[in-house]
C-alpha cells in the first residue's frame, strides 16, 4: 500500500479545501468541554479535537435519532410524500471503532432491500478515519477486532506520527482525494512506513482494558446457563436506553405517526431499544419477553452471539461508550467479565 | 434506489365482515388497479397495515391467493391501530405494505393429513391455508379444532359451516359455556385427547401462547414429529423486513425467518 | 423537612450525591431509588461495586431491595418501632458513638431511656420483620465508619412523617454518622426544583432561605427591600388550601401544580376548586386542574427560559433558554411580574439575573449565587454566603446548624386508617420510572407513554389467587372515599395483604381513594397508607 505524509500544518488548509466539496464533520470540543462530531462552519472558532473520544459515534449522521420518512395527509385517501434530506459530507477524525460500526450498519441496512434513507446519506459520505495511537479509558477495540487501526473500509486513514500524519487510502474515493489534493501530500518514505508500523504496535500494547471478547463469545455459543447474570444485570438496568442510543451499532428503531392536525402528520422513524419493555409488548398488553429478569438479555446476546452467527463477527466494536453512560454499570465490559467468570460447562 | 420499502400502497375497503364482537374481516382492493392485479402472496404471510395517525401493525392474510382480485385481513380489536380500523367504513382507505414473511410451505404439505388447531383470532391465518387446500386439492384429510372463550366469541362461523359441508372435520370448543351451547366445553387442547390422525400428517397451530404451550406435548404424544408441528407467530413489528428488531425471538426475527416456524426450527437456537 | 430542621437545624440533604458512592454502608429507607432517583441509585451501584454494603428498609421488594445485602420488608407505617428496635440493638451491642453523642448532641438521655424501656422482640413483631434480620442490620450499620441514610416519601408521607424523620436522624447521630464527609442523612427530593422552591420560601411559614415570617427583624429586612408590608402570620398549608371546600379561600392562583391528580381525597379537591370564585392556573399543558380554571396562563417549559434549578444536593444550576416559548407562552417570572403589575405592585426586572441578585441580597445561604458565577460551572451548593464562598459539599461540618444535634425520641403511631374486614388490604401509592408527578408532560411523550401506558395495581400472587384474579385483569379498587378501575400486576414485590399503585394516571386517579389524614407538624398527607378492597369486575 502506498502511504503519504501530510504535515500537521497542512491539516486545516486541506480540510478547508475539502469543505468546499460538501459539509465537513469533525470532532469539535464545545465550550462545556464536550467533544462531539460537529459540522465545521468556522475553522477559527471551532476547535477540532483529536485528543479525546467523541461522546457519540457517527451513527446519528447516517441513522438519525428521529427522521421523517414521509409526510401524509388523509383528506382524500392517505397520501404519503417522501422527505428528502441528505448532502455530501466529509467525515474527518472518526475512529476505527466508529468506522467499523458504519461498515456493520451497511450490512444491517441492506438486509432484504437496501434502506433508501440510510444509503442516500451513506453514498454521499467520505470517511477519513484517524487511527488511535492512544486508546481511551474504556476502549477494547483490539479485543473486538475493530481497531485501533484498520486494514480496510476507510476512504482515507490517518496515523499520527507526532510531527505529521501518515495517510493511506483504501477506497477509490480516497485515492481521488489524494490525487486531487496531491499538493498537500508527499509520498511516504520507508522510514515513515516503519514509524507508522511502530505507532500501531505501541497502540496495541497501550490498552487500559483487557476484555476477552472471544472467550465470552465461545462460552455464549456453547449455550451456558446465564440466568444469574441476566437477573443481576436486569435489576441494575434502569431502563433509560442510554446504552442503545450511544452504541454505534444499535440500529433498532420504531416507526410512529406524529399528527400535525386532524388530517396531516409525519411518519417518523425513531431510535428504539430492546431494553425497553414497550419494544416487544404487543397490542392488548401481552409481552413475550420477561423484562423483570431479561431486560438486557437481547442486547448482549444480539451483539455477541446472534451477530456472530449471522455476520461472522460480534457487533460490539469495543468503543467503551456504554461503560461511560450506564447508570447501573450494565455495560459490555462488565457483561463479558461476568460471562468469563462463570465456570465452563458442557453445552445444554 | 427505490424509496418505496416503507411506502404503503393505498387499498380500499370493499367489504367488512363482523366475525364476532372483537373481530372484523376487511376485504380490500388496492386502489392502483395494475398493482392490484399483479399483487401476489402466499398463505402465512402478512401485511403491514397503516391507519392515519396510528402507525403500522402486522396483520396476516386470512384469505387465500387462490382467489385473487382482493385480499382479506381479519383484525381483532386490541390496541390503538386495530381500534381505529374497527371504526373504518366501506370505501375508506388504508395503507398496506407487503407481503412479508416466510409462508407455509404448501407443496411440502400435499398428500398429508392436516390437523389445524386454532384459538380465537388464531384461526385467521389458518383460514387462508384451509381455503387454499380446498381450492388446490391434493391434500389429505383435514381436521380443524377451534377454541373460543365463549359461544359468542366464535369467529368465522360462515366459513366453518362451509368447511363442514366440504367434508372438513370441524370440532369447536368454548372455555365457558352459555345457554344454548351443546358443544364441547374446555380449552381447545382437550379436544386433542382421543383424536387420531393417520400418517403422513402435519399439524398447523395458531393461537395464544398458552394454547401453543399445552398443545405441543399432546401433539408429540400423537406422533407428530417436530418438523410436522408448524405454527405461525404474532409479534410486535415495525418494519417487516428484518431491520427494526422488535420481533426478535432468540436468534431469529419473526418477520423474515417466520412468522411460520416448525417446532424443529424453534428448538434450534 | 420539619423533622430534620428540629434535630439538625436544617431540612436539606446533608450530603452531596457523590458522597453516597463513597460510603461504606448505605441504608435506604422509604425510597424506590432506582425508579424515582436514578442518579442517586447510580451512586449506590458505584458504592456496591466498590464493596460497600446496602441495607434497604421497604415494604416492597424493589429492584434496589433485590440488590441489598439486607432487606427488611416491614409492614408499612411501622418505621418508628423498627428504627427504635434497630437503635436499641445498636446500644445493646455497644456500637453507638459515645464521643460524638457527648460532644455534638443533646437530649440523649431521653432517647436512651426510651430505648431501654422497649422490648425489641415486640417491636420486631409489630414491624413484622425477624429480630435476627434487624440485628444483622444493626451490626452492619453500627460498625460502619462511614454510613449514609437515604430516605424519601416512604418516610415523610405518613401521619407520623416528622417523627419518622427524627428517628432516622436519631439513628445517624447515635452512631456519629453526620458532620463528617461520606456520612449523613439524605432526604431525596422529588421534583427537579422542589428544593429550590422550598429554598425560595414556597412554604407557609418562611421567607426565602428558611427565614421565619414570625421574626420581626427578618420581616423588616424583606419589607425594606420590597417596599411593602408583609404578614407576620404563616400562610396555609397545602391541604388547608385544597381541602378548604369554600370555607376560607375565595380565589387561587396555581402555578405548575396539578392538585386535581396529586392531592389526596380528590373529591374534596374538586369541590374546593369548583367553589372558588376565581381560579387561575399557569401550566405548560392544560392539566386536569387547568381545565377548571377561569383563566389559564400558558407557561414556558424548562427549555424556554433562563434561570436556576436547585437539586436535591442543594446544588443551584443554571438553565439557559434553548428555544423561544411557542405562541403566547410566557416564562413564570414574566407571568408573575405582569400579574403583579396589574394588581398594582410594580415588579420590574430586566432579567432573571437581576432576580438572582435580589435572592443573593436577601437570602444568606444563597448570598454568593450570581448568574455569572453559575454560568460556566456545574453550579454551587448552598450554603454559599458570598462571592468568594466555594459552596458547601456537606452540611453540619464540625457543627450542626442549630449548634448541637438534638435527639427527639418517637413512639409508634397507628396510621390514619388500618385495614379491617370491609377494606382488608393496605394500599400504598408511589411513582413509576417513566412518569413525572401528574404526568402532564411525560404522558405527552409517546415513548414514555408506550413504556408505561396505564396504571397497574401490584398485588401478591397469594391474594390474586384467593380473589381468583388472573394477570392483567381489570379490577375495581375501592376505599371509603371512592373507587377506580385499573389493571392488576401480580407481583411478589408486594407482600400479602399489601397493594401498590402509582398516582400518575388520570384514567385511574388513585388520589380519589387516598386518605386526607396528615402529619400534624409537617402537614404532609398520608399518601402511603390507606385501607382498601379489591373487587373482580364481572
Amino acid at each position: 500500500m502506498n502511504g503519504f505524509i501530510l504535515k500537521k500544518d497542512n491539516l486545516v488548509p486541506l480540510l478547508r479545501k475539502l469543505r468546499k466539496g460538501g459539509r465537513l464533520v469533525a470532532p469539535v470540543q464545545n465550550r462545556h468541554g464536550d467533544t462531539m462530531f460537529t459540522a465545521i462552519e468556522d475553522f477559527d472558532r471551532q476547535h477540532i479535537d483529536l485528543k479525546n473520544q467523541a461522546q457519540a459515534s457517527l451513527k446519528p449522521f447516517f441513522f438519525p435519532q428521529e427522521e421523517p420518512l414521509y409526510t401524509y395527509q388523509n383528506k382524500k385517501g392517505y397520501d404519503f410524500k417522501p422527505v428528502n434530506s441528505s448532502e455530501p459530507t466529509i467525515f474527518f477524525g472518526l475512529r476505527s471503532c466508529d468506522l467499523t460500526a458504519i461498515l456493520y450498519m451497511d450490512v444491517i441496512f441492506s438486509q432484504k432491500s437496501p434502506d433508501p434513507f440510510y444509503f442516500e446519506r451513506r453514498r454521499e459520505a467520505v470517511l477519513i478515519s484517524l487511527g488511535c495511537s492512544r486508546p481511551f479509558a474504556n476502549c477494547f477495540c483490539n479485543n473486538s477486532r475493530s481497531g485501533p487501526f484498520l486494514e480496510y473500509g476507510f476512504d482515507l486513514q490517518f496515523t499520527d506520527l507526532g510531527h505529521c500524519f501518515f495517510v493511506e487510502a483504501d477506497r477509490a474515493r480516497g485515492e481521488e482525494l489524494l490525487e486531487r489534493w496531491s499538493c498537500y501530500f508527499t509520498p511516504a518514505t520507508e522510514e515513515d512506513c516503519r514509524n507508522k508500523y511502530q505507532v500501531v504496535l505501541e497502540a496495541r500494547s497501550s490498552f487500559k482494558q483487557t476484555v476477552h471478547v472471544d472467550q465470552a463469545i465461545k462460552k455464549l455459543t456453547a449455550d451456558i446457563d446465564l440466568e444469574s447474570i441476566w437477573k443481576e444485570l436486569s435489576s441494575r438496568c434502569q431502563d433509560c436506553g442510554g446504552c442503545a442510543y450511544i452504541c454505534p451499532t444499535c440500529t433498532c428503531f420504531t416507526i410512529v405517526d406524529q399528527p400535525v392536525d386532524d388530517t396531516h402528520g409525519t411518519r417518523l422513524r425513531q431510535w428504539d431499544s430492546c431494553t425497553f419493555a414497550g419494544f416487544t409488548r404487543m397490542a392488548g398488553g401481552h409481552n413475550p419477553v420477561d423484562y423483570a429478569d431479561h431486560a438486557i438479555r437481547r442486547r448482549f446476546l444480539h451483539k455477541l452471539k446472534t451477530d456472530v452467527e449471522k455476520h461472522g463477527r460480534p457487533s460490539c466494536v469495543g468503543c467503551g461508550r456504554c461503560v461511560g453512560i450506564c447508570f447501573g454499570g450494565v455495560d459490555m465490559i462488565r457483561f463479558i467479565k461476568m460471562v468469563n467468570e462463570l465456570p465452563a460447562e458442557e453445552g445444554k | 434506489m427505490s424509496r418505496d420499502i416503507y411506502l404503503p400502497q393505498m387499498a380500499r375497503i370493499e367489504k367488512i365482515i363482523p366475525e364476532n364482537p372483537q373481530i372484523k374481516t376487511f376485504v380490500l382492493c388496492f386502489v392502483d388497479e395494475d398493482f392490484n392485479s399483479s399483487f401476489s402472496y402466499e398463505p402465512g404471510q402478512f401485511m403491514m397495515v397503516s391507519v392515519p395517525h396510528c402507525g403500522e401493525a402486522p396483520i396476516s392474510f386470512s384469505s387465500t391467493p387462490t382467489r385473487p382480485g382482493n385480499i382479506e385481513l381479519s383484525v381483532r380489536l386490541a390496541g390503538k391501530l386495530t381500534g381505529a380500523m374497527h371504526e373504518l367504513r366501506l370505501g375508506d382507505l388504508v395503507g398496506l405494505r407487503g407481503p412479508f414473511g416466510t409462508p407455509f410451505t404448501m407443496d411440502k404439505l400435499s398428500d398429508r393429513n392436516l390437523l389445524f388447531v386454532a384459538g380465537g383470532i388464531g384461526l385467521a391465518p389458518l383460514r387462508g391455508v384451509i381455503n387454499y387446500c380446498l381450492d388446490k386439492g391434493g391434500y389429505g384429510k383435514i381436521t380443524l379444532l377451534y377454541g373460543s372463550r365463549a359461544p359468542d366469541d366464535i369467529a368465522f362461523s360462515a366459513d366453518i359451516k362451509l368447511w363442514q359441508k366440504k367434508g372438513i372435520d370441524c370440532q369447536l370448543s368454548v372455555d365457558t359455556a352459555a345457554e344454548g351451547w351443546n358443544g364441547h366445553v374446555g380449552v381447545v387442547t382437550t379436544l386433542l385427547a382421543g383424536l387420531e390422525i393417520e400418517n403422513p400428517k402435519s399439524s398447523l397451530l395458531c393461537g395464544p401462547p398458552i394454547m401453543i404451550k399445552f398443545c405441543l406435548p399432546e401433539l408429540s404424544k400423537m406422533g407428530f414429529t417436530d418438523k410436522e408441528i408448524i405454527t405461525t407467530m404474532e409479534r410486535h413489528m415495525k418494519c417487516g423486513i428484518g431491520v427494526c428488531g422488535h420481533c426478535y425471538l432468540d436468534n431469529k426475527l419473526v418477520c423474515v425467518d417466520g412468522p411460520v416456524f416448525d417446532l424443529a426450527q424453534l428448538k434450534a437456537h | 423537612m420539619a423533622g430534620l430542621a428540629t434535630t439538625f437545624g436544617s431540612g436539606a440533604m446533608t450530603n452531596s450525591i457523590a458522597e453516597i458512592g463513597r460510603a461504606e454502608v448505605i441504608l435506604v429507607i422509604g425510597s424506590n431509588t432506582t425508579e424515582a432517583h436514578p442518579q442517586v441509585a447510580r451512586r449506590i451501584f458505584d458504592a456496591l461495586d466498590r464493596g460497600s454494603k446496602l441495607i434497604v428498609i421497604d415494604p416492597r421488594r424493589t429492584a434496589l431491595a433485590r440488590q441489598a445485602h439486607i432487606h427488611l420488608q416491614h409492614r408499612p407505617g411501622t418505621d418508628i418501632p423498627l428504627l427504635n428496635c434497630l437503635m436499641r440493638l445498636i446500644l445493646d451491642d455497644n456500637l453507638h458513638d459515645d464521643v460524638f453523642i457527648e460532644m455534638r448532641t443533646e437530649n440523649f438521655n431521653q432517647l436512651r431511656d426510651m430505648l431501654f424501656r422497649l422490648d425489641p422482640r415486640e417491636k420486631a413483631a409489630v414491624a413484622n420483620v425477624p429480630l435476627s434480620r434487624i440485628k444483622q442490620a444493626a451490626e452492619l450499620y453500627g460498625r460502619a465508619s462511614k454510613a449514609v441514610i437515604c430516605y424519601c416519601l416512604g418516610i415523610t408521607q405518613h401521619i407520623c412523617g416528622t417523627d419518622n424523620v427524627q428517628s432516622i436522624a436519631n439513628l445517624a447521630m447515635l452512631t456519629g454518622n453526620v458532620e463528617k464527609a461520606d456520612t449523613g442523612v439524605d432526604p431525596l427530593r422529588g421534583q427537579n426544583n422542589v428544593q429550590g422552591a422550598c429554598d425560595m420560601g414556597a412554604l407557609p411559614g418562611v421567607f426565602p432561605g428558611y427565614q421565619a415570617v414570625g421574626d420581626i427583624i427578618i420581616r423588616e429586612k424583606f419589607a425594606r427591600a420590597w417596599q411593602t408590608e408583609l404578614p407576620a402570620r404563616p400562610g396555609l398549608t397545602l391541604l388547608e388550601m385544597t381541602h378548604s371546600q369554600g370555607k376560607t379561600i375565595k380565589g387561587m392562583f396555581i402555578m405548575g401544580e396539578n392538585p386535581l391528580l396529586s392531592d389526596p381525597t380528590l373529591a374534596r379537591v374538586r369541590d374546593t376548586l369548583e367553589k372558588l370564585e376565581f381560579l387561575a392556573v399557569s401550566d405548560i399543558f392544560l392539566t386536569e386542574t387547568a381545565e377548571l380554571a377561569h383563566v389559564v396562563f400558558p407557561a414556558a417549559s424548562f427549555a424556554e427560559k433562563t434561570g436556576t434549578f436547585t437539586n436535591s444536593e442543594r446544588r443551584v444550576q443554571m438553565v439557559r433558554q434553548a428555544i423561544k416559548p411557542p405562541g403566547q407562552c410566557r416564562t413564570d417570572s414574566d407571568i408573575i411580574s405582569a400579574l403583579s403589575r396589574r394588581l398594582g405592585y410594580e415588579m420590574n426586572y430586566e432579567s432573571t439575573a437581576e432576580i438572582m441578585e435580589e435572592i443573593a441580597l436577601l437570602t444568606p445561604v444563597y448570598g454568593g449565587m450570581y448568574h455569572d458565577r453559575l454560568e460556566s460551572s456545574w453550579g454551587l451548593q448552598w450554603p454559599c454566603f458570598d462571592r468568594r464562598h466555594p459552596g458547601t459539599e456537606f452540611l453540619h461540618k464540625y457543627n450542626f446548624a442549630r449548634g448541637r444535634g438534638c435527639f427527639v425520641p418517637a413512639a409508634h403511631q397507628l396510621p390514619g386508617e388500618q385495614p379491617d374486614r370491609e377494606y382488608p388490604f393496605l394500599l400504598m401509592t408511589g411513582r413509576v420510572y417513566h412518569h413525572y408527578h401528574t404526568a402532564a408532560m411525560t404522558r405527552a411523550c409517546a415513548r414514555l407513554n408506550r413504556e408505561s401506558p396505564e396504571a397497574l395495581l401490584e398485588i401478591n400472587p397469594v391474594d390474586a389467587g384467593s380473589l381468583s384474579l388472573v394477570a392483567g385483569e381489570m379490577v375495581k379498587l375501592a376505599t371509603r372515599r371512592g373507587s377506580i378501575k385499573l389493571k392488576i400486576l401480580i407481583s411478589e414485590q408486594v407482600a400479602e395483604g399489601m397493594l401498590y399503585t402509582s398516582f400518575h394516571f388520570t384514567e385511574a386517579p388513585v388520589n380519589l381513594l387516598t386518605n386526607a389524614s396528615s402529619d400534624p407538624k409537617s402537614k404532609c398527607p398520608e399518601y402511603k397508607i390507606c385501607a382498601a378492597q379489591v373487587e373482580k369486575i364481572i
